[in-house]
């Protein structure tokens, strides 16, 4: 058991986030995971547009840009994910009839993209002093082809033996499942394996919010 | 030609294999002089038709027809605002907009609107105007759609009738419901209600640099006023030809006026007596 | 006065409804809709099935064509799902390019075709690193009324599991294709991948195959798709409130049950359509 708790303190690749990058946006963060990065900023709230108001809460977009090209149908995806996370956390009621615009770019992708992305959001949310229910933290995990193991937030040389891949992103109340998500197949005791582990490690990510807030708090 | 960012995109180019078959087996060939269709139907028979209303439980009024082999949903929607639109206007407005289903044709039809589906869409909407109390929802507009399942040929004229059907089933205060229907002509062949084989071999000359008389007419009517509201012609016919195709046609919607009144009786039947059905087959 | 308490108080009446313990269209918390298949009805298209699962119902057409394959998977063919929920089905929907609602749809299917690895795309290939078949399967949607996601895996699936693809010869040398139309082959799909929704709504009230309106008003909602060994192929849970594990595992149970249920109503549906194929191929 003792083996496995010192397994667990270095299961995640090292996370890095710079908050404050961008000087226009009303908060933002580029957050590092191992080398996977992305570039979030927060404008708002602010006003909208007829169509797309929201007479009783705050409405939110999400724009994810790609490294290369346009952005496609899989970034759409990215964006109802980040969206629909967001909107759980952020006290909506509290801004009626305004909206806030999510914008997230992509530096590099070396695994676990999805989960970095929603990190790197919730991180800017933080940062922007937007209220919120609870912050989120988004992990990711894969189970290996042939030895059936997890491995917490692999990278993409280990993606390539997996078996299946899943993010999942918790609150940071009770720990339940905001959003989740997978990539191939496994049977349910493989799934509920890998939430009760991702469950746990996500602890890591709330006290690195924590390290980081404090960290800059003073100067915010 | 751009990539469509907004869909899952496939090869860049891809060929229908169709054109491989060997063109003895394709060309089965229409002859014109036969005394029988290829389906086995006589110049003046219509297909069989098959109606239903009430079908998509989100729109207000809803029509599927088919007819042979064509089928089409249709749906119209509650009134709502012109958009961007400044100023009163006496009359409402419909908006119609036909669609092939991509899977619908001989050949894969892309997923935006294309000439030929823009035209019918102006046709359908032509069509069914004079049919609709536009004064009665002045600076609104209601909005009918109309897709194309399956493409057996006539597919516009189903379209109309499946949509003044819709119009109607959608409380649309009307004048009259709108039929319509379709000759081919060949020579001197006339084709009730032609198939898709059928519209080709009447679009395409035999004889190059003749006078044949070859095309398609549709026309819509209101025949419960004998009024016409439409007419489409393609191809190149003479004024007799015409003419008589207007017999051939006004016969036809004597024989489908009935069938959507029919329709609609029963479906007043069904809301205000929905257990009548139940009752009925036990 | 049912019809306008709904239109003036949306939020009221669904909650009125669920505190009696019942949903307003008459269903119980748990129980799924009746589903109805359709297999091979539009002529045009080289396989196509309809989907109902209550009023909701999709159509998908598959169109097959031959194109060249990438480079880099020489031997593999294409499938293209696309989803289109035309303003036809809701009056959500606008005309004009795919709503956002549109894409990711087209995507979910798109993930849940490689997840369970229904086909092999190897299947596809004609001649290697020269001719591939390229399947197009556009999804319509016909009534939106809740669930979309399932009605449109069950017609895609169903529409792949009655798909035959003619014979094409192809010679590599001179690069000459033939068609023979009349010889029609079957198309191998390894599983059939069944979706199921819910809908959780305040203090995780779990909602079975949510309408449209129950959609709508819930906090979240999530689907699981579950294969022939029960296997998981895809769990989307997209955001909205946080569930506990017990709950998604309920869902999954349920899932069991109810993948059961739809293959054996696809399956019958197809069995009838090899039915009739006999009985109109014997009197020739």
């Amino acid at each position: 058991m003792v083996e496995e708790d010192t397994e667990i303190d270095c299961v995640l690749r090292p996370m890095n986030c710079e908050i404050n990058l961008l000087s226009r946006s009303d908060g933002s963060t580029m957050f590092m995971q191992g080398d996977t990065t992305i570039v979030a900023g927060i404008n708002g709230p602010m006003e909208v547009k007829s169509q797309k108001m929201a007479y009783d809460k705050l409405s939110i977009e999400v724009t994810y840009t790609p490294l290369t090209g346009p952005a496609k149908v899989d970034d759409r995806l990215i964006e109802t994910y980040i969206r629909e996370s967001c909107e759980s956390a952020i006290l909506v009621s509290l801004h009626p009839n305004t909206m806030i615009c999510i914008n997230l770019q992509e530096v590099q992708d070396s695994g676990g993209l999805l989960a970095c992305a929603i990190n790197a959001s919730c991180l800017a949310l933080i940062n922007s002093g937007l209220s919120m229910k609870f912050t989120i933290a988004a992990v990711s995990c894969m189970i290996e082809k042939e030895t059936g193991k997890i491995i917490m937030d692999p990278d993409n040389t280990q993606l390539k033996n997996a078996k299946a891949e899943f993010t999942y992103a918790f609150d940071s109340i009770n720990k339940d499942i905001v959003c989740c998500h997978s990539v191939g197949r496994f049977s349910q005791s493989e799934f509920l394996a890998s939430v009760d582990k991702c469950k746990q490690v996500s602890q890591f990510i709330f006290d690195f919010y924590r390290e980081i807030t404090k960290k800059y708090a003073n100067t915010v | 030609m751009p990539v469509d960012q907004k869909r899952i995109n496939g090869p860049e180019s891809s060929v229908p294999y169709n054109i491989y078959i060997h063109s003895e087996i394709k060309n089965k060939g229409i002859q014109p002089d036969a005394p029988k269709r290829h389906d086995g139907r006589s110049n003046n028979e219509l297909r069989n038709i098959f109606l239903k209303t009430g079908i998509i439980s989100q729109a207000k009024g809803s029509a599927y027809i088919e007819m042979g082999n064509t089928k089409i949903i249709c749906s119209v929607f509650d009134p709502r605002e012109v958009p961007n639109k400044t100023g009163y206007c006496v009359q409402g407005e419909l908006f119609c907009e036909f669609k092939f289903a991509p899977f619908s044709h001989h050949k894969r039809k892309m997923h935006q609107q294309d000439a030929e589906e823009k035209e019918y869409s102006l046709i359908l909407q032509r069509a069914l105007e004079p049919a609709v109390c536009l004064q009665e929802f002045p600076n609104f507009q209601v909005d009918v759609y109309a897709t194309v399942l399956d493409n057996g040929g006539s597919a516009l004229a189903a379209a109309i009738m499946a949509a003044s059907l819709a119009l109607a089933n959608a409380g649309v205060p009307m004048f009259g419901l709108v039929t319509a229907s379709t000759v081919g002509i060949y020579d001197h062949t006339y084709l009730v209600d032609p198939t898709d084989t059928e519209e080709t071999f009447c679009c395409t000359k035999s004889v190059p640099g003749t006078v044949h008389n070859h095309g398609i007419i549709i026309q819509a009517a209101l025949p419960q006023h004998g009024q016409i509201s439409e007419m489409f012609v393609v191809g190149s016919v003479d004024t007799d030809t015409i003419v008589h195709s207007m017999d051939l046609i006004s016969e036809a919607h004597k024989d489908i006026c009935p069938l959507l009144e029919q329709c609609l009786v029963k479906t007043v039947f069904k809301t205000f007596r929905p257990n009548i059905k139940k009752t009925d087959t036990k | 006065m049912d019809l306008q308490y709904k239109t003036i108080h949306p939020v009221k009446y669904l909650q009125d409804h669920l505190e009696q313990g019942i949903r307003p269209d008459g269903r119980k918390f748990l129980s799924f809709r009746p589903v109805s298949v359709n297999v091979s009805s539009i002529v045009q298209a080289d396989s196509s099935a309809i989907f109902k699962l209550g009023d909701t119902s999709a159509v998908c057409g598959i169109k097959a064509e031959l194109a060249t394959p990438k480079a880099d998977i020489p031997d593999h063919g294409y499938i293209v799902p696309n989803v289109e929920l035309s303003p036809l089905c809701s009056p959500k929907f606008r005309p004009g390019p795919p709503s956002e609602q549109a894409q990711v749809l087209s995507k979910l299917i798109d993930i849940v075709l490689s997840n369970s690895r229904a086909l092999d795309l190897k299947d596809l290939c004609i001649c290697k690193n020269k001719l591939v078949w390229v399947l197009y399967c556009d999804i319509l949607c016909l009534n939106y009324n809740g669930s979309v996601i399932d009605a449109c895996i069950g017609a895609m699936i169903a529409a792949l599991k009655t798909l035959t693809l003619p014979e094409i010869n192809y010679n590599s040398e001179t690069g000459v294709i033939v068609t023979h139309p009349e010889n029609r082959k079957a198309f191998t799909v390894r599983t059939l991948p069944v979706s199921a929704s819910f809908a959780i709504f305040e203090k995780q009230l779990l909602l079975v195959d949510p309408s449209d309106d129950e959609e709508d008003m819930s906090s979240t909602r999530f689907s699981i798709v579950m294969d022939d060994e029960e296997e998981i192929c895809y769990i989307h849970k997209p955001g909205g409130i946080p569930i506990s594990q017990n709950l998604l595992c309920k869902g999954l149970e349920m899932t069991k049950v109810r993948a059961k249920s739809i293959r054996s109503v696809i399956n019958a549906a197809i069995s009838t359509l090899n039915v009739n194929n006999i009985e109109t191929n014997s009197p020739k």
